[in-house]
């Protein structure tokens, strides 16, 4: 019955998604910038390599001895470096695109059905906790991965192009973004909205949630992002390190939520 | 109620206290198989604590239930298998506005293990039955009051409960509204479901039940509806003269709880209508009043619920 109705609120949610207009402009921007970034990078690439190189700025000069300093960035030349720099590090913004996009669809998934009155009749049908809170978790995941992953495609295609036009290499993908995309962005997604939906649980109205999802969960999940994904970039074996230690953490928060999830709270608390 | 005799919703001192204050207290009442059960009470009388203890998705503070058969409280398998067994049409409505009432239905059918021939064609037939077929594609946000009411009492059903909880459902209605979603509540009781009905509206009650109860956190009066209302036990007798030497003679008599005149009509108060009448009337004329009326005064379902509440409150 789980796998069933999984599928029933994934539909329900893209249904709903499909005409809530206040949700679209996260799912229409974050892929823009996704797919606009790398290549507004590479057009800008010789003007921030000539500030860089003439040291005008303490900045400037600290990001050049990076480049130039370290190893994992390979050899070619100054461009080049500063190519594959920034272009590995903006492939962290395709760990943070699940994160905002599912948190914040989690943070809504419960608080709205307070809203709208449809908790207690959904609460009154046989449905289980572990039921409900697996299919608001695949509802709130399942589209933000698929976006990431489809703005990835788009992003890392026009960013590998981007390169060889700029700089004659192609330096996308890595082994660091595969891992990245397929293994670290669906657990980010499922750790940050395993985090939104406890939002959603306990707070009786949207802003309140939405807030608590904006001013913890998402800067949490970003210093997540940094500590697992950064690795990541640079080495598939700490990607799947940084994976192992997400899918425990997505694990615990579960059933933690799980054990927290009151039916009387979340009814007798909703006015 | 005859042939009724299975306990179909069996509630046994139940009380639930929030935040140390009980919204429920020692409530115990029995509703058997196929009877209409109205629970009246004021606002925060704890009516719909009652059917969420009833239904499970609250644990009682103290006390025990029964309901289609299983034990309340209840594990997390017969929790499931209780909702299961028992329909609910809460006071909104409860639907999602931007998709379709049918596709509404669907989900929730569903989600109640409907398969997706039995939940199409029991879609179709409640539908149509409730003149909601023409307009199921449009989004249930667009639907009238009534319409999203009735679409609700259709979701109460669709798994064909044996118990239905029915909470305020004709609460907001216009009366043609109201009076239809009473139509299909005294048809679904024909049908021989076990129904709890909460409500304000004293006639519905009137109209629909079989059982009556009257609580305000407790259960202040039950029983069935005919001994509840026709059963009064007033008596109203017209003199053609002053009533008032009669008073002290009258209220003496063993079967008389009280008696009082009003212009020229004597308002007595008995233990027992059948037996005392003859008697009472025997002794009025023995004493010597020229009677020009007499007729049993029987209590409304308003006097018993005002007296009730009214009760409680003072």
């Amino acid at each position: 019955m789980t796998r069933e109705i999984m599928l029933l609120f994934l539909r329900k949610e893209l249904s709903d998604l499909r005409s809530n207009r206040q949700v679209w402009p996260a799912y229409y921007l974050l892929p823009i910038i996704a797919i606009a970034l790398p290549l507004i990078l590479l057009i800008a690439l010789p003007a921030l390599t000539d500030a860089a190189q003439a040291g005008h700025d303490a900045g400037a000069r600290m990001i050049l001895e990076t480049v130039m300093n370290d190893p994992r960035l390979g050899g070619g030349t100054i461009e080049e470096r500063f190519a594959r720099f920034m272009l590995r590090d903006l492939q962290l913004f395709y760990l943070f695109m699940p994160v905002v996009l599912s948190s914040s669809a989690a943070a809504l998934a419960l608080v709205r059905e307070k809203e709208q009155r449809t908790l207690e009749p959904i609460l009154a049908t046989p449905l289980r906790d572990r039921d409900l809170l697996l299919a608001k978790l695949i509802a709130a995941v399942v589209p933000a991965v698929l976006l990431t992953w489809a703005a990835a495609m788009v992003g890392i295609a026009a960013g590998s192009l981007g390169a060889l036009w700029r700089v004659g290499v192609l330096i996308l993908p890595t082994a660091g973004n595969l891992v990245a995309l397929v293994l670290l962005a669906p657990l980010m997604a499922v750790v940050a909205a395993l985090a939104g939906l406890r939002a959603s649980a306990r707070f009786t109205d949207v802003p309140g949630a939405m807030q608590f999802t904006g001013l913890v969960v998402v800067p949490f999940s970003l210093v997540l992002v940094a500590v697992v994904g950064r690795p990541a970039m640079l080495s598939p074996v700490a990607g799947m390190a940084g994976a192992v230690f997400l899918a425990l953490v997505a694990y615990w928060l579960f059933h933690r939520n799980l054990r927290r999830f009151r039916r009387e709270e979340i009814l007798t608390r909703w006015r | 109620m005859p042939g009724y005799d299975l306990p179909m919703i069996r509630a046994d001192n139940l009380s639930r206290s929030f935040d140390g204050r009980f919204a429920v207290e020692g409530l115990s009442f029995t509703v058997p198989e196929g009877a209409l059960c109205a629970l009246l009470g004021p606002n925060g009388a704890g009516k719909t604590t009652t059917i969420r203890m009833l239904l499970g998705l609250i644990p009682a503070t103290n006390g025990s239930a029964e309901v289609a058969g299983i034990s309340l409280p209840a594990s997390e398998d017969s929790g499931a298998a209780l909702r299961a067994r028992v329909g609910l049409l809460t006071e909104a409505p409860g639907f999602y506005d931007r998709i379709s009432g049918r596709a509404n239905l669907e989900l929730f059918g569903r989600l109640y293990g409907l398969d997706e021939t039995t939940l199409a064609s029991r879609i179709e037939h409640w539908l149509r039955r409730l003149e909601l077929w023409e307009p199921r594609e449009r989004p249930f946000g667009t639907w009238s009051k009534g319409m999203k009411q009735r679409l609700a009492l259709v979701r109460a059903v669709l798994h064909e409960p044996k118990v239905i909880f029915l909470d305020e459902p004709t609460a907001g209605l216009d009366p043609a509204g109201a009076r239809e979603v009473r139509g299909i509540i005294a048809d679904l009781r024909a049908e021989g479901r076990t129904i709890l009905l909460c409500t304000h509206n004293l006639s519905e009650a009137e109209e629909l039940a079989d059982l009556i109860g009257v609580m305000r956190r407790r259960m202040l009066v039950f029983g069935p509806r005919e001994s509840l209302i026709e059963g009064g036990t007033g008596l109203e007798i017209e003199l053609t003269g002053d009533p008032d030497p009669l008073v002290h003679l009258l209220s003496v008599l063993p079967r008389v709880r009280s008696c009082r005149a009003a212009g020229r009509v004597l308002r007595l108060e008995l233990d027992d209508l059948r037996r005392a009448t003859p008697e009472v009337i025997g002794e009025v004329v023995r004493l010597g009043g020229a009677i020009l009326s007499v007729r049993p005064i029987s209590t409304t379902l308003e006097e018993i619920y005002l007296r009730a509440v009214g009760e409680v409150a003072a």
